[in-house]
């Protein structure tokens, strides 16, 4: 730690990146915050409702079906990333050109965009014209589509999430599995310790840190997952797809109910403050116990 | 990094940052040089698109004082969405058209530029019921405001084998259509659907027909929701019939406009026997059939009625008064006897110029291609929405997301539409 | 460790399944983009086309203005990675390296940021930028990213690795602060730097949402929201034609993740 030169210098510095960042990410919220207690559809004067937004979302259970929806994709996502990314790290930590290529073909679908992954899949799981769809519907199993079926549509976002997020996974496991020295192996071998227990009593503890890394990001993803449903399904069918951020996106765009939209900013946002809190708990109580 | 280095590092970015704004700046399109700009915003795609920009284009080349620029802004609510926000936000375009049910509301916001005062607004001789005057109750009474573009309304689709072979007619009443669609459908030996009998998509539109049909209303003048009373169960229960019941109706999935598209894929694949949707369609499924498409009326209950449907032009007040000049030529230029008439056989949607009705008859067109007659023939009982600013949020927010409910789930039709009426009328 | 030739061939089988599952998509992608209408419908699942065709991108070029939307969407994103290289540097030094009142708060409100996705706050975004006449202009696009919450930690953190001394030593020796902070820390946290470039490029190359919102016409349209729209509905979606503009978005990505490969995963890896 320095001391600066000039006592004007650490705010100079650091002036026009707290002013963008106030400007686009606190002052925004601040402003929806405001919003939410009135309603406005863009083009006729607000009016003011006080909490009414608030008492209609909770009450009519928009919040809770975003919610519950959201978590049920969240829990498919992080769970399929994580078990995934780890075996898939394991299987990729030896040396060897096909391995490497490996590797780069699953990390690459972390590359492309989310409208190439959700175009993609949307052909190939379509129930008439795409290759895994046809096969669904020939062994009975989505007659109509994967996508179009409420029982079967969020869970095939969230297999094709995981599909695109895998290689990041991957590739955070691996550095850490790179991380754990290899002292400690050859200790346990020593000790008479098979393959499942060097990875029970070596490989898990040391990947602590890591996992609750990765499962900090899949969550985080899943939660402000928007781009795969809009293009895949649009909250459809009979609303089983629509996630927090795609239902403030339609209470905005096609409902417009400003008002209503900012009282759900500031509850999703409330969402994300308590799950970050309860990852950090867990994370600080693991790293207490690991220590 | 040396001095050198690092000051071009820095060049690099001014020159990046300066040929960034200009980039978002007024790249005129080609060919608009020296000529009033219109921006037009348009809301369909595969081939109507094609159609409207032949249309435009040929506009285009056919003068030189004005230049429209027409751009794809997705599907119809897509469209409407964007331009909510973009009058919001300063930044709508000149005209563009809108669905008709949403027209009061945007009237009643002060966003629509009232079209009367225009050199000829008054004798555009347009076909009464599908003009702003006979689209609406009172339609007449209220400032001009939509121009007619392209209106359709709903039509049965046959296929003529499938009916030959079954030996099934017409149908022209609900209990025809329930009979009809259990005698095309076609199972396979497990009992899997290989043709359904009728699908038709779980839709506003569609559902208005039916409550027209059985003798009810959507919504009073005033704009008190009644939702069709007992029509809007009975409409209900009809589909409910055949989707669970009879199981001879496939209900398409999808949100809005997809389940539309997989409707009119099913047909040409032969997946379904009776589809019900717009006329709009009529020149592609026509085209990409393998098999004889008959078109026909719906059919009836109580009554024969049909909503009319599709969209108009509007011109938005906020746009600056010489841009509004220039864009009424085109609007008046589009409602000409031989641009309707162009737009109309090309696509499957009506003529709204009355002269170019009478020029179709005369030349016998209809005679030629009978199942272009069949929407015009529907007019005679074409029933008017209400001039009501909630109607348009009525359709998307409390009836559309519950007939699919209660279709699909299925839920009971009575409770159903007694919490769209609820919704409706809190409207909170 | 030594392990069995039998594990060795099982975990190469799993291996080659992976890269079926990861690379099969594009394989199908690619092949479904020569096709010619016809066949999709007729033959959706043969492996092979029967003839290559480049119809579908020729419609694809008749009906969007590709040139000018690959142009958008990599001035955007080239943009705004500048932007956050520059502003990191000076920011993360603030942080990292200088002892002040309200450091802590810097902190935690440059932490709060990471939480607020471009999600929540489109809406007063928009209408701020509306009221200056902004929307639907590159300025739109690049301004709302210009500053860094990620990356300025990324900076920050690397900083804890060089010795004060270091720094000690530039001022004694006559450099002024923005000397130090760009010609002397930039170089040395240059891979980080490079990590926040590509992170910053690819993410903001492929952005739907921000784009979706924030542009009404053509004029500043990127990539991914018009090839979103070739999906166009009511006459049959043209497979063909959407998967030749899919093609088209995905290379570009995948062009810098074959060239840059090695950075790209450094970068999530963290092991700058």
């Amino acid at each position: 730690m320095l001391r600066p030169r000039r006592a004007s210098h650490p705010y100079l510095m650091l002036a026009p990146t707290l002013l963008m960042l106030g400007a686009f990410f606190l002052l925004p919220l601040a402003v929806a915050a405001w919003q939410s207690l009135y309603r406005w559809d863009l083009l006729t004067a607000p009016s003011f409702v006080g909490a009414h937004n608030y008492r209609y979302l909770l009450a009519s259970g928009q919040v809770w079906q975003a919610l519950g929806t959201t978590l049920a994709y969240a829990v498919v996502v992080v769970a399929g990333s994580l078990a995934l990314g780890l075996l898939l790290a394991i299987a990729v930590n030896r040396p060897g050109r096909f391995v490497s290529f490996v590797r780069a073909s699953v990390f690459s679908a972390y590359v492309v965009s989310w409208v190439s992954v959700a175009l993609l899949f949307m052909w190939m799981l379509d129930a008439d014209g795409g290759l895994v769809g046809r096969f669904f519907k020939a062994h009975d199993i989505a007659p109509t589509g994967l996508l179009s079926s409420p029982r079967t549509a969020l869970y095939a976002l969230a297999a094709v999430t995981v599909w695109k997020i895998t290689g990041y996974a991957m590739v955070v496991f691996l550095a850490g599995l790179q991380d754990i020295p290899k002292e400690l192996y050859e200790a346990a071998a020593l000790d008479g310790a098979g393959r499942l227990s060097r990875f029970v009593h070596v490989t898990w503890p040391m990947l602590r840190p890591t996992t609750a890394f990765v499962a900090t990001t899949s969550l985080i993803v899943s939660f402000q997952a928007f781009d795969i449903v809009r293009v895949m399904t649009q909250g459809g069918p009979t609303r089983s797809t629509t996630v927090f951020v795609y239902a403030i996106y339609e209470h905005v765009f096609l409902n417009l109910r400003v008002g209503r939209a900012s009282a759900m900013v500031v509850l999703f946002f409330a969402v994300l403050l308590v799950l970050t809190g309860l990852q950090l708990w867990a994370w600080r109580s693991g790293e207490r116990r690991a220590t | 990094m040396t001095p050198r280095q690092d000051r071009r590092g820095w060049l690099r970015t001014a020159a990046g940052l300066a040929l960034g704004s200009t980039l978002g700046c007024d790249a005129r399109p080609p060919g608009s040089q020296g000529r009033h700009l219109v921006s037009f915003w348009f809301a369909y795609g595969g081939k109507n698109r094609e159609a409207l920009q032949k249309l435009v284009h040929r506009f285009n080349t056919s003068q030189t004082e004005v230049f429209v620029h027409a751009t794809f802004q997705g599907d119809y609510f897509e469209a409407l969405a964007k331009l909510r926000t973009a009058i919001a936000a300063g930044a709508a375009p000149t005209i563009s058209h809108v669905v008709g049910e949403v027209i009061p509301y945007l009237h009643d916001a002060g966003v629509l530029e009232p079209l009367e005062g225009y050199p000829g607004a008054a004798d555009l001789g347009l076909v009464d019921a599908l003009a702003q005057s006979g689209s609406y109750l009172g339609g007449k009474e209220k400032p001009l405001v939509g121009l007619p573009f392209n209106r359709s309304t709903p039509i049965m689709y046959l296929n003529g084998n499938l009916l030959r072979d079954a030996r099934v007619p017409i149908p022209t009443t609900w209990e025809d259509l329930e009979r009809a669609s259990v005698e095309l459908t076609r199972r396979e030996p497990g009992g899997r659907v290989q043709v359904y009998g009728f699908e038709c998509p779980i839709s506003w539109w569609f559902w208005v027909a039916l409550v027209g049909q059985a003798g009810g209303t959507v919504m009073r003048p005033d704009g008190y929701p009644e939702l069709g009373g007992e029509a809007g169960v009975r409409a209900l229960e009809h589909w409910q019939r055949m989707v669970h019941q009879t199981r001879s109706m496939r209900p398409p999935p999808g949100r809005d406009y997809n389940a539309w598209e997989v409707t009119n894929q099913d047909f040409l694949a032969q997946r379904a026997a009776i589809i019900v949707t717009s006329t709009a369609f009529l020149r592609y499924l026509e085209a990409n059939a393998k098999f004889p498409v008959v078109g026909a009326p719906l059919a009836g209950d109580k009554q024969r009625a049909v909503p009319t449907g599709g969209t108009f032009f509007v011109m938005l007040r906020a746009a600056p008064e010489v841009d509004k000049q220039a864009a009424w030529q085109f609007l008046r230029w589009m409602m000409a006897p031989e641009q309707t008439i162009e737009w109309a056989t090309s696509t499957g949607y009506m003529p709204v110029a009355q002269q170019a009705v009478r020029q179709l008859e005369q030349s016998g067109y209809y005679d030629k291609s009978p199942n272009d007659r069949v929407a015009m023939s529907q007019l005679a009982y074409a029933q008017p929405w209400p001039w009501a600013p909630n109607l348009f949020r009525v359709q998307r927010e409390c009836v559309d997301p519950r007939l699919e409910e209660a279709v699909l789930g299925p839920r009971d039709a009575r409770s159903v539409m007694q919490e769209a009426r609820t919704a409706a009328v809190s409207d909170s | 460790m030594r392990e069995s030739p039998a594990t060795r061939l099982a975990v190469h089988a799993l291996l080659g399944l992976v890269a079926v599952v990861w690379l099969g998509p594009y394989v199908w992608m690619v092949l479904g983009s020569f096709r010619s209408l016809q066949e999709l419908i007729a033959a959706p699942t043969a492996p092979l086309p029967s003839s290559f065709r480049l119809d579908a991108y020729r419609q694809v070029f008749e009906t969007i203005p590709v040139g000018r939307y690959l142009l958008n969407t990599t001035v955007m994103a080239l943009l705004i990675a500048a932007l956050q290289i520059t502003l990191v540097l000076p920011a993360g030094y603030a942080l990292g390296k200088l002892r002040f009142t309200g450091r802590r708060f810097a902190f935690l409100t440059v932490l709060a940021c990471l939480l607020v996705p471009a999600q929540v706050t489109f809406v007063p975004v928009f209408l701020m930028l509306a009221k200056v006449g902004l929307v639907n202009s590159m300025g739109a696009l690049v301004l709302p990213f210009a500053a860094s919450a990620l990356g300025t930690f990324m900076v920050r953190q690397a900083l804890q690795s060089v010795p004060d001394e270091i720094i000690e030593a530039a001022r004694m020796d006559g450099a002024s602060e923005i000397t130090i902070v760009y010609r002397l820390l930039g170089p040395m946290l240059a891979p980080t730097l490079v990590s926040l470039f590509l992170l910053s490029f690819v993410f903001h190359w492929n952005d739907y949402f921000w784009p979706l919102v924030m542009t009404t016409d053509e004029r500043v349209r990127t990539m991914p929201l018009a090839v979103a729209l070739l999906r166009e509905q009511g006459t049959g979606v043209r497979w063909h034609i959407v998967m030749a503009g899919n093609v088209i978005l995905s290379a570009p990505a995948l062009a810098v993740f074959a060239v840059a490969q090695k950075h790209l995963l450094r970068a999530v890896a963290r092991r700058t």
